[in-house]
């Protein structure tokens, strides 16, 4: 084993939040190389599949793939068959097409006209990386890309040699190595505090909550947490994190867990993930728990 | 515990905010400097006090109050040439200052931007005692003690939209100070 001595932790603006690397190994002048590396491949996931960048993967199929077959980013088509499995799998609860609700709730801009009604199984997954829309649906990778970046980090930092560490994206995290961490969570009510913590260890995490999201829009209120099948809010939930071995999973998992409730069990089994539920007042609720054991006591000593 | 500048900042950002916080120094002015520009030997100090024109200016192409009365600038030096600008700015996050730093070419694009110091202010301790159950495996005297300091949070997505606004503002700043 590598003699763990340093710990280099930086953060930068990205993917809409903070993003925080932390690389723990003996050469600091090393780790900064490794997260700068790590930091380029989370640019290069919000190059690519930002809503908001006009010349990304994601603008370039919500404009031309209903028309022409668009090529896109290998990195790009990964995250599109993920979240197509996960709408196979949901039935439809998970569907990044729900963009075009989310437009017209302005929670992503109001970039394209003429939307149609569609939904996920209007995306075309071509050989070679293409990309078709059967109809003139929009898509967003709002729900899985971030974790998905949290995820390229994490391997572009393995690759570099970095025995261990944390990469998190806003909340959306994953840690790896033999070091265990704690992670806080907020609290729903007061989200800026903590309700607690959990151990993890070669596991990644992500949560969602309606806090910082819910607006009003004419005499409802909502959030940007939708079931795909009905295009509603779900708001019975106020808090949900998901444990998982990888981060996008994890990051998808909480929109499904989130519409689902304790519904959610298979999907969760499936993917070997456990879900903790906040109530209103920060008390915890384990909906399932996998056979990986999220707080890791063998790390405690 | 502030290491900006007085001269910096107007007075309704430099009255320090009684609140536990969660401090993170990520790095120091000299080490962005390094990462920002690794071939560079030397970083010459630039800062400037705006006059009330440049604000005007910056106000006017930013869309946002200028509320620094100066910017911390450096101009980061290869054997006396000029390899760009590195640029100190703070913005109010949540609730606290955030101090960043932005990296321009000379030409005055986006290089790279690194946040050196991030505050939240949290109500330190937790009280439920549900969460205490999942520490029972827990020896007395370990590191992970629960009122030790917040490493990780997970939670909703905190927007970075002000270091993003920030960022714009800086730009505005390059063309009404260094161009």
């Amino acid at each position: 084993m590598t003699p763990v001595s340093n710990r280099v932790r930086r953060a930068r603006p990205a993917l809409g939040t903070f993003v925080e690397i932390t690389a723990r190994g003996d050469n600091e002048e090393k780790l900064h190389g490794a997260i700068n590396r790590a930091f380029n491949a989370i640019a290069r996931v919000e190059r690519q599949m930002s809503f908001h960048h006009s010349d990304s993967d994601v603008s370039r199929i919500n404009r031309e793939a209903f028309e022409r077959k668009v090529t896109v980013d290998p990195w790009t088509w990964r995250v599109l068959r993920a979240a197509q499995k996960l709408s196979h799998e949901t039935n439809g609860i998970f569907d990044i097409t729900v963009a075009r609700r989310l437009m017209q709730w302005k929670y992503l801009p109001r970039r394209y006209a003429n939307v149609s009604e569609g939904n996920w199984r209007d995306i075309i997954l071509e050989k070679n990386y293409g990309v078709r829309f059967r109809q003139r649906v929009i898509v967003d990778l709002g729900g899985i890309a971030k974790g998905f970046a949290v995820d390229r980090a994490v391997k572009a930092l393995k690759c570099a040699g970095v025995p261990s560490g944390v990469v998190n994206a806003g909340g959306d995290l994953r840690v790896f190595g033999l070091k265990s961490e704690l992670v806080h969570l907020r609290h729903p009510a007061e989200p800026m505090r903590p309700a607690g913590a959990i151990a993890l260890r070669e596991r990644a995490l992500a949560t969602s909550g309606i806090y910082f999201a819910q607006k009003r829009h004419g005499r409802a209120v909502i959030s940007s947490l939708l079931d795909g099948r009905t295009r509603r809010c779900s708001r019975k939930l106020v808090s949900v994190s998901v444990a998982a071995p990888v981060c996008m999973i994890a990051d998808a998992l909480t929109k499904i867990v989130f519409v689902l409730g304790e519904k959610s069990a298979p999907s969760l089994a499936r993917y070997h993930a456990d879900a903790l539920l906040l109530e209103r007042d920060g008390a915890p609720s384990w909906m399932f728990r996998s056979l990986c054991d999220t707080s890791d006591r063998t790390g405690f000593d | 515990m502030t290491h900006i500048p007085r001269w910096i900042l107007p007075a309704a950002i430099s009255v320090t905010v009684p609140l536990p916080s969660y401090a993170e120094q990520y790095l120091t002015v000299s080490a962005a400097q390094k990462l920002c520009f690794p071939e560079c030997d030397q970083f010459v100090p630039a800062h400037v006090k705006f006059t009330p024109a440049q604000i005007k200016a910056i106000e006017a192409n930013s869309g946002q109050k200028q509320l620094l009365r100066g910017q911390e600038i450096w101009r980061a030096m290869q054997n006396g040439k000029l390899r760009g600008f590195f640029i100190v700015d703070y913005v109010i996050g949540k609730h606290l200052v955030i101090d960043y730093a932005v990296a321009l070419s000379p030409e005055g694009t986006v290089k790279q931007i690194e946040i050196l110091n991030y505050r939240e202010s949290y109500g330190g301790e937790i009280r439920n005692p549900d969460w205490r159950k999942q520490f029972t495996g827990e020896r007395p005297g370990s590191r992970f003690a629960l009122n030790n300091g917040i490493n990780n949070i997970s939670g909703a997505t905190l927007s970075c939209r002000h270091v993003t606004e920030g960022v714009r503002r800086v730009l505005t700043t390059y063309d009404a100070c260094l161009k």
